[in-house]
């Protein structure tokens, strides 16, 4: 239990970490700010101009750095999705200092005139530097404008390459930012940037030209099992190394086959299903997007590309506390290729899962939950349909599992079920540290 | 963090658009420039002005003394104190990296005309 707990804590510290390193350049400039910016309104305005662009810059740098998924990096903060989830307030943050910049230096020009003003906005066109500065927010509303649905929810695809063009933004911004230097004071500048352009260009190269190569594994279609009409469950038979993974983590994958209607050569995300000690991989894809809804159509011998694992979900080691799962429709992935694990080592657990599900046409691997929680002593397994029960509630948690608030609590499933366990969970003094979510929204 | 940022970026291309919209229709700004301009320097009087406490700049046949001005200028104060009392219209023109400054700072500049420089003989 203390381990687990300790586990918890390291990880919101890495996370902000990834905050703490986006404001150094900030702080280094703060003791430069000058008597002038102290004392009159258009230099103070002015200095906080620079001081937004370099924050721009340095978080737009984080972001990029934490964007790179090495296998195993993303643990320390939780998992994949958690550290996206940085990843995108720290650009949401880079994009807000980024629109800020321009415009408090354009109220900073005011102060000489209106004309001052409009100036500094609209550059001569001789002046090269401000002008990378607009191709650099430019590029970032052009990449950011899907990550926050300016115009609507994008689809995967296009989102994905939209982001792309951060690539342009990160390169004129620091150009930018280096032909502009003056705000922080030599070698301190060239020594940040330096730094911080290194590890994010390394980690974009990592990502787009070393992780195709290295960690990209082959493998071929066994099986394709159909649980229900919109889920399939892949057997994927390994054509050189074998990946090496824990229960409930998930992987990328990459279909070759010229035959499916959408998603051909695209990566997208899946849970794992099967047990790491398994011959095969099983990952679990339910009909939700052009993609998942083609490769339900995949055909079996067809080659793909798993690159992983990601996530945190369970903890390393068994700490020998009592669990309590609560999972929602295809949220079950985790679990199963976590019970699969325990039934496979016959193992023991002290844990009640709880299922829940629309009704019973959705109840996907009911019979083989069933089975595998009978081998497994100390399991227990409750479904909970939607259409004749409602929504979850803390009676049917304490009828069900009388010592559920004592219980660490692993939840997995679509939003609306989170929310109602963590409230459920945290009305009955479950502390935060003693709730491990995994969530598959990405954006 | 969807609604925020979208909020911001209709807020900045509002107050980008106002900006340039009334810069447009505003008359244009009076010419102050050169009514100090029969005051004539030779390069030598400018180098008697090479330090924090009293720094001219000789800049394109002008003189400017911007001792007033140091505090202000956005760059450390270094990279505008080697120009002092010196001909300077390269540090003008080049920021020392190629890049121009914009007509913002050269309409700045002519608040700080004190006179014109001597042809050399």
């Amino acid at each position: 239990m203390t381990r687990t707990l300790h586990r918890a804590v390291r990880q919101r510290r890495l996370n902000w970490l990834a905050w703490v390193v986006a404001l150094l350049p900030l702080l280094a400039a703060l003791p430069f700010a000058g008597r002038a910016a102290l004392h009159e309104p258009a230099a103070m305005l002015n200095w906080l101009g620079r001081l937004a662009g370099i924050s721009a810059l340095s978080f737009l740098l984080v972001a990029a750095i934490l964007s790179c998924r090495v296998p195993g990096f993303d643990r320390p903060f939780g998992g994949l999705t958690k550290l996206w989830r940085t990843h995108h307030l720290l650009g949401a943050t880079a994009f807000l200092f980024a629109l800020l910049h321009p415009l408090l230096l354009s109220l900073a020009a005011g102060g000489a005139s209106l004309g001052a003003a409009a100036d500094t906005l609209l550059p001569p066109a001789g002046d090269r530097g401000s002008w990378l500065g607009w191709i650099a927010l430019l590029a970032m509303m052009g990449f950011l404008a899907p990550s926050f649905a300016f115009f609507g929810e994008p689809r995967y695809q296009r989102w994905h390459s939209l982001h792309r063009l951060a690539a342009v933004a990160v390169l004129a911004a620091l150009v930018h930012t280096l032909l502009f230097s003056r705000t922080i004071p030599e070698p301190w500048n060239t020594g940040i940037w330096f730094v911080l352009a290194t590890a994010a260009v390394a980690s974009v190269a990592w990502r787009l030209v070393f992780s195709r190569r290295t960690s990209r594994l082959r493998y071929r279609v066994e099986r394709v099992a159909r649980p229900a009409s919109s889920v399939v469950e892949l057997t994927l038979r390994p054509e050189g190394p074998h990946l090496a993974y824990l229960p409930g983590q998930f992987v990328y994958l990459t279909p070759y086959d010229e035959s499916l209607a959408a998603g051909n050569r695209e990566e997208h995300p899946y849970t794992l299903s099967s047990a790491p000690a398994e011959p095969c991989l099983r990952v679990v894809i339910k009909d939700i997007g052009a993609a998942s809804r083609a490769i339900q159509s995949i055909q079996s011998g067809s080659e793909v590309r798993v690159e992983g694992p990601y996530g945190d979900f369970f903890p390393r080691r068994d700490v020998g506390s009592s669990e309590l799962w609560i999972a929602g429709g295809i949220g079950i992935t985790p679990f199963l290729g976590r019970l699969r694990q325990l039934a496979g080592a016959r193992e023991t657990l002290d844990a009640q899962l709880i299922y829940c599900v629309q009704d019973e046409s959705r109840a996907h691997f009911a019979d083989e939950l069933a089975r595998l929680v009978a081998s497994v002593p100390g399991m227990r397994l409750t479904i909970h349909y939607f259409c004749r029960e409602g929504p979850l509630t803390r009676r049917f948690l304490q009828q069900h599992c009388p010592d559920f608030a004592e219980r660490r609590a692993y939840l997995c499933g679509p939003e609306p079920l989170q929310r109602i366990a963590r409230d459920l969970l945290s009305a009955a003094a479950v502390g935060r540290q003693q709730i491990v979510t995994e969530e598959f929204s990405l954006l | 963090m969807k609604k925020v940022t979208f909020a911001a970026f209709v807020a900045f291309w509002s107050s980008v658009l106002t900006t340039l919209a009334l810069a447009r229709m505003s008359p244009p700004e009076p010419v102050t420039a050169g009514q100090r301009a029969e005051f004539v320097y030779t390069l030598q009087q400018v180098a008697g002005h090479a330090s924090e406490a009293s720094c001219w700049l000789a800049i394109e046949g002008k003189v400017y003394d911007v001792t007033s001005y140091l505090p202000r200028h956005p760059a450390p104060q270094t990279v505008l104190l080697r120009w002092c009392g010196k001909e300077a219209t390269e540090g003008m023109r080049t920021k020392g990296y190629g890049a121009e400054h914009t007509p913002a700072a050269w309409g700045l500049l002519d608040e700080f005309l004190i006179g014109t420089l001597a042809p050399e003989s």
